[in-house]
Order: structure tokens, then sequence, then C-alpha cells
């Protein structure tokens, strides 16, 4: 199974302020365990949202904001894609994360095509994997 | 420049989890994701199940403390990703602004870090991390 692990915004993030070098090692060190166990896909870090923008949708053309958008507990600030065998398992991993001070991660399972059921006709689930298969390849 | 577009679906964060996706929508979406590959933007997509059958970790002082969820205090969850390389943000809001949505969606557009943002002293002890990735990506 594959889970995002998204992380959360902080004050710090939203500025800006860049992790220590401390909290880099321990976080590079996390990093490679993940990856000698064979769990880890990717992670990355993302700007913070004064750098973003927000589309809306209210029918006719599409709607523009630019950021900063309000830190809530919602606004995302990085993530990790992984793969175990259960949620539980994810979940263990995760604890052992080097955060401190009230961080938060949330933990979501990703779609699989056989999560979709019959919405995904077999010229869809084509579709999908000829799309996976080129973008993989960039 | 690397960016993530994030799917935002107003009312996803107390969806069931066995949430149903409409064929229809997905078919248009299937041709918007075709178009940015086709366009030779796209890096890879991802749809998340609903918030209820995740779980959240919380590291206040000590023992990192795990709730289940739905997590009822969210306003805005996650319901799928793509991550797109394009020349600027303005590129990356004309590929959203023609993405099929709905009126309850919301896309948020976010600048990914690349290595060299970093300063010099954190770029020499994050040393090996773009090489892990590299490693991680080939699985």
């Amino acid at each position: 199974m594959r889970f995002m692990v998204i992380v959360k915004a902080s004050k710090d993030s939203e500025a800006g302020v860049m992790p220590s070098t401390e909290l880099l090692t321990a976080m590079g060190k996390f990093n490679e365990e993940m990856v000698k166990a064979g769990i880890m896909e990717a992670g990355e870090g993302l700007h913070p949202s004064s750098k973003g923008a927000r589309v809306k949708y209210p029918g006719g053309p599409a709607t523009v904001s630019r950021g900063p958008f309000g830190l809530t507990n919602d606004l995302v600030a990085g993530f990790w894609l992984i793969k175990t065998k259960s949620l539980d398992e994810a979940i263990d991993w995760m604890k052992r994360a080097p955060f401190d001070g009230g961080a938060e991660i949330e933990i979501r399972q990703v779609f699989s095509a056989e999560d979709f059921g019959e919405a995904l006709t077999p010229e869809l689930r084509e579709q999908e994997e000829r799309l996976r298969a080129q973008a993989a390849k960039k | 420049m690397r960016f993530m577009m994030l799917m935002i679906p107003l009312g996803y964060e107390t969806a069931p989890p066995d949430v149903k996706l409409d064929p229809e929508r997905m078919r248009a979406m299937m041709k918007y994701n075709e178009s940015l590959k086709d366009a030779g933007i796209l890096i890879t997509l991802d749809g998340l199940h609903p918030p209820s059958m995740g779980a959240r970790v919380s590291f206040a002082a000590g023992k990192p403390v795990v709730t289940d969820g739905p997590f009822t205090e969210s306003k805005e969850v996650l319901g799928g990703y793509w991550m797109i390389d394009v020349k600027s943000r303005e590129e990356a809001i004309a590929w959203a602004s023609k993405c099929p949505a709905s009126e309850n969606e919301i896309i948020e557009i976010r600048q990914v870090h690349e290595m060299s943002d970093f300063p010099e002293e954190i770029q020499q002890a994050a040393a090996g991390f773009t090489e892990l990735q590299g490693n991680a990506a080939r699985r």
C-alpha cells in the first residue's frame, strides 16, 4: 500500500526559516533508514504559501488568488511518499520521525487502480498506465 | 521549476471510507492529465483516499500521539496532487486554470524546494539526499 505523509506548515515554514543543520542531519538519517528499509519513494519540501497561488472554479472562468494563505492546521509544508504493508506500519515508521514542538503529520492512503472498481474502465486503466509510464521517464 | 498542484475538494474532509467516484468526472480528469503529459510537464500524480481512512501523528513534547481520521477540525483536506515541471508560477496557474474542476474544488499551487535553494552549509549537511531520492525513485 502506498501512503502520502503530509507535513503540516508551521510559523517557521511559512516564514521561510530553514531547518537547523541539526534537524536536517536527523531528517537525513531518518530518510536513509526508510530508503534502506525499501519504503521511501519520495520526499519533498514546499516553498512558503507566499510564493503560491490558489485557483477556484466558480463556473465560468477560473479565479486566481495569490498567497500567502492564513496559517491553519490544513496548510501543507512538505510530504513523503512511502510504501508499507498497512496503515499501522506507516504510523509506526512516522512515530520515529525527528519532529517535536507540536509538529503534526497526516498519513493518507494513495489510490491504486484496484480501488477505483468499475469506474475505471479497461480503456481508462490502459490510459492511466501509459500516462504513468511516460511521466516516469522524464 | 517544479510545482505541486494540490487538489482540495471541499467536503472531502467528511467523505466515508468507501467514497464512490463518478466515471464521467474521471474521464474528464484523465483527458486533462493526458494534456499535461502531452505538454511534457507532468512528473507524477496521485489521488488520496478520504481522511476517514487516515491517521495523524502529532509531536508535542515527549511521545508522538496518534489520532485516527476523520479529523473533525479540518476544513480543507487534500484529495490528490499533480507534480509538474514548468518555467514559472504563472505557467503553473495557467495549467491549473484549465483543470475541469468542480465548484467545490480548489487547486493550490506551491513551488517545490530544490537542493540549490538552500544555503551552502545546509547543502553540505544534506549531502547525499538527492542521491537517496534518486535511489528511492528507482525502486
